[in-house]
């Protein structure tokens, strides 16, 4: 079910639970206050992939944050499996791959891994077993012994994403983990994601990339001015809202214009289809007894189903033109200080 | 202890990739290496009977005179001033004076400079979040950073002293290991400075800001250093303040008189100065673990 807003309750069952988690960065001497989040409460299950949307400065990285105790809620409360994100045990079995990370440059991909499998509580033995197995999943393997200096973007990322994996997490954040990597990695780092999903790892993942979060995600939420306004599976979000296209013969066009001056032809290039919304199937069977009535000849009926992308630019949309709503480009009075330059997002 | 190892590790790791480090290894080994081969000292019944610095004769001494013209004495087969011998114990506690008293400024002040960038990276957006994400406190990570700073500028300290004390000693047939004791000064002192560093680092990812103001209590110690003829001439307030902050401000200069102290083998006539300072450093310390424990990165 798409619902809006709040969910309630932590839950230890929970991979991640929040509840009313606010963040309000101030400036000096408390001064240019920014809220980036407000009274968010979400709950992601076990097993998921969930994908968290919004625009640039919706508060989705200063939540990604937040989880990971990155920085402090202001107020509210935040879990992973049950546990305080103020603790460090929290972070036991979680993997995470920063926004524009930034590896030591003088490592080797196979030291980096050493250094950050040792922060994750690695034994030795366990990382040098498990790193190259790791270089290879993400096709870094013949560049084991390379100095990160020499790594493009994209490298860069495989191996954030090979570090993330290190202590093979239960639950897993990824923030932007496609930026800067070609069609092919990108495709490859999707595909890694599904095959993550099998073995029932939880992942948590921040993009801009709307088609991607919809070709993996199983769930969505969409964050926008730090409150989350729409969540549901992805098939939720995108599922037919009432509008539907009928195509009718192609000699019946001026017919139907004739007879049916109240309907429109759909935005489509042969010109046969016809757009309407109907509320419900009592409406839609209504709409097509007129037309048969009238000896129209329907070829086909096809509901419209919306791409995430568009139904993202529906709402964000919706709610920036609203009564209060805030004109997208001009900056919010509050927004001082940008909250890009805190929250990353 | 993983975890903790993994940050010594790091900081280890990136002290030794940067130019600078290597740089200063270079510089060290240069120096001793000079002292070993333009060093030449002719040793005869425990006083130095010749001394040359690259192949010249160095007097070291002042000449004989006449006790009643004051004319120096000259030697009657050639005519050469005759001058007092020198004795090996003044010979070697002036040298080691001078020498470590460098390696004092050296260990410290280069130490400074080499480890600034350090604490930049540590702090450095994308990196620092990537450690906090990692199941150990921050406590701990802040830690082994330090620790790990204080390691390798030890064995920096160490490589140069104990390299310079060797090349003195085995000239001079006199071993005074005392002197060694002069590491742990420079490694504290470096420690007490390093503090500010770290402090404004982890408050305002500055470290540029945490260099200047280190080297600028260092001068300023400098000036604190001359209390006691200074404050005579100020008035009952500013001589307060003066006070004050020649208790608060670390007396970096002051504590090279210690060193020295420590390297004649004679007694310190006071340890305040670096009992003082090291309070300080204690209390800076503290102060960049809670900004650090606290602070939204």
């Amino acid at each position: 079910m798409v619902s809006p807003g709040s969910e309630t309750k932590i839950d230890s069952s929970l991979a991640i639970a929040t509840d009313a988690l606010c963040k309000v960065y101030s400036g000096p001497f408390g001064r240019r206050k920014v809220t980036a989040l407000n009274g968010l409460s979400i709950q992601v299950q076990q097993g998921e992939i969930y994908g968290l949307l919004g625009p640039n400065g919706a508060g989705k990285t200063t939540l990604l944050k937040l989880l990971l105790g990155i920085v402090s809620p202001t107020s509210g409360s935040a879990s992973l499996f049950g546990k305080s994100v103020s603790l460090a045990s929290a972070r036991w079995g979680v993997g995470f791959l920063p926004e524009n990370h930034r590896f030591p440059p003088f490592l080797t991909a196979m030291q980096t891994l050493v250094v950050y499998g040792r922060l994750a509580g690695l034994e030795k033995m366990t990382i040098h077993e498990k790193a190259p197995s790791l270089l290879d999943q993400v096709g870094l393997r013949q560049w084991s012994d390379a100095r990160l200096k020499e790594f493009s973007k994209g490298m860069m990322q495989r191996l954030g994403i090979a570090q993330a994996l290190m202590n093979n997490p239960a639950l897993l954040f990824l923030d932007e983990p496609t930026d800067g990597v070609d069609p092919i990695g990108r495709r490859q780092i999707r595909d890694l994601l599904v095959s993550l999903k099998d073995t029932g790892m939880t992942i948590f993942l921040n993009s801009h990339l709307l088609s991607e979060v919809e070709l993996v995600c199983t769930r969505v939420g969409i964050l926008h001015r730090g409150k989350l306004v729409k969540t549901g599976s992805v098939d939720d979000l995108t599922r037919a809202s009432g509008r539907y296209q009928i195509q009718i013969a192609e000699n019946q066009k001026s017919e139907l214009t004739e007879l049916f001056p109240d309907l429109h032809f759909a935005n489509r290039s042969d010109e046969t289809w016809i757009q309407f919304e109907a509320a419900d199937a009592s409406e839609l069977n209504l709409q097509i007894d007129r037309l048969r009535n009238s000896g129209i000849q329907i070829l086909s009926i096809v509901p419209q189903v919306q791409t995430l992308e568009s139904r993202f630019m529906e709402i964000i949309g919706d709610i920036d033109d609203s009564p209060g709503g805030i004109p997208r480009f001009e900056k919010r009075t509050e927004d001082v200080e940008s909250t890009d330059k805190h929250s990353g997002s | 202890m993983k975890q903790f190892s993994a940050t010594i590790l790091l900081t280890f790791r990136e002290l030794w990739a940067m130019r600078i480090t290597q740089g200063i290894f270079v510089v060290t080994t240069i120096a001793w290496l000079l002292l070993t081969f333009a060093l030449n000292l002719d040793v005869i019944e425990g006083s130095i009977a010749a001394l040359r610095i690259f192949g010249f004769e160095a007097t070291p001494t002042e000449a004989i005179r006449d006790a009643v013209t004051g004319e120096p004495l000259r030697d009657a087969e050639t005519g050469n001033v005759l001058r007092e011998a020198l004795s090996l114990d003044q010979f070697v506690l002036g040298m080691n004076q001078m020498v470590f008293g460098a390696s004092y400024l050296f260990g410290t002040l280069l130490g400074l400079f080499a480890t600034m960038p350090l604490v930049n990276g540590f702090v450095e957006q994308g990196r620092i979040d990537l450690m906090l994400s990692k199941p150990v406190s921050r406590a701990k990570l802040l830690t082994g950073h330090i620790a790990g700073v204080w390691a390798i500028v030890a064995m920096l300290v160490t490589y140069l002293v104990v390299a310079i004390w060797l090349v003195i000693s085995f000239k001079t047939r006199l071993w005074l290991p005392h002197y060694l004791r002069s590491i742990a000064i420079i490694v504290i002192m470096f420690g007490v400075m390093y503090s500010i560093v770290l402090a404004i680092g982890v408050w305002m990812r500055s470290t540029g800001l945490g260099l200047v103001t280190a080297y600028g209590c260092i001068f300023f110690s400098g000036i604190l250093a001359a209390k006691d003829q200074i404050v005579p001439q100020l008035t009952d307030f500013t001589a307060a303040i003066f006070v004050g902050l020649y208790h608060i401000v670390p007396n970096y200069i002051e504590v090279i008189s210690i060193v020295a102290q420590l390297g004649s083998n004679e007694s310190v006539n006071s340890w305040y100065p670096l009992v003082s300072s090291v309070v300080f450093g204690a209390t800076v310390y503290g102060i960049s673990y809670v900004i650090f424990l606290r602070k939204d990165y």
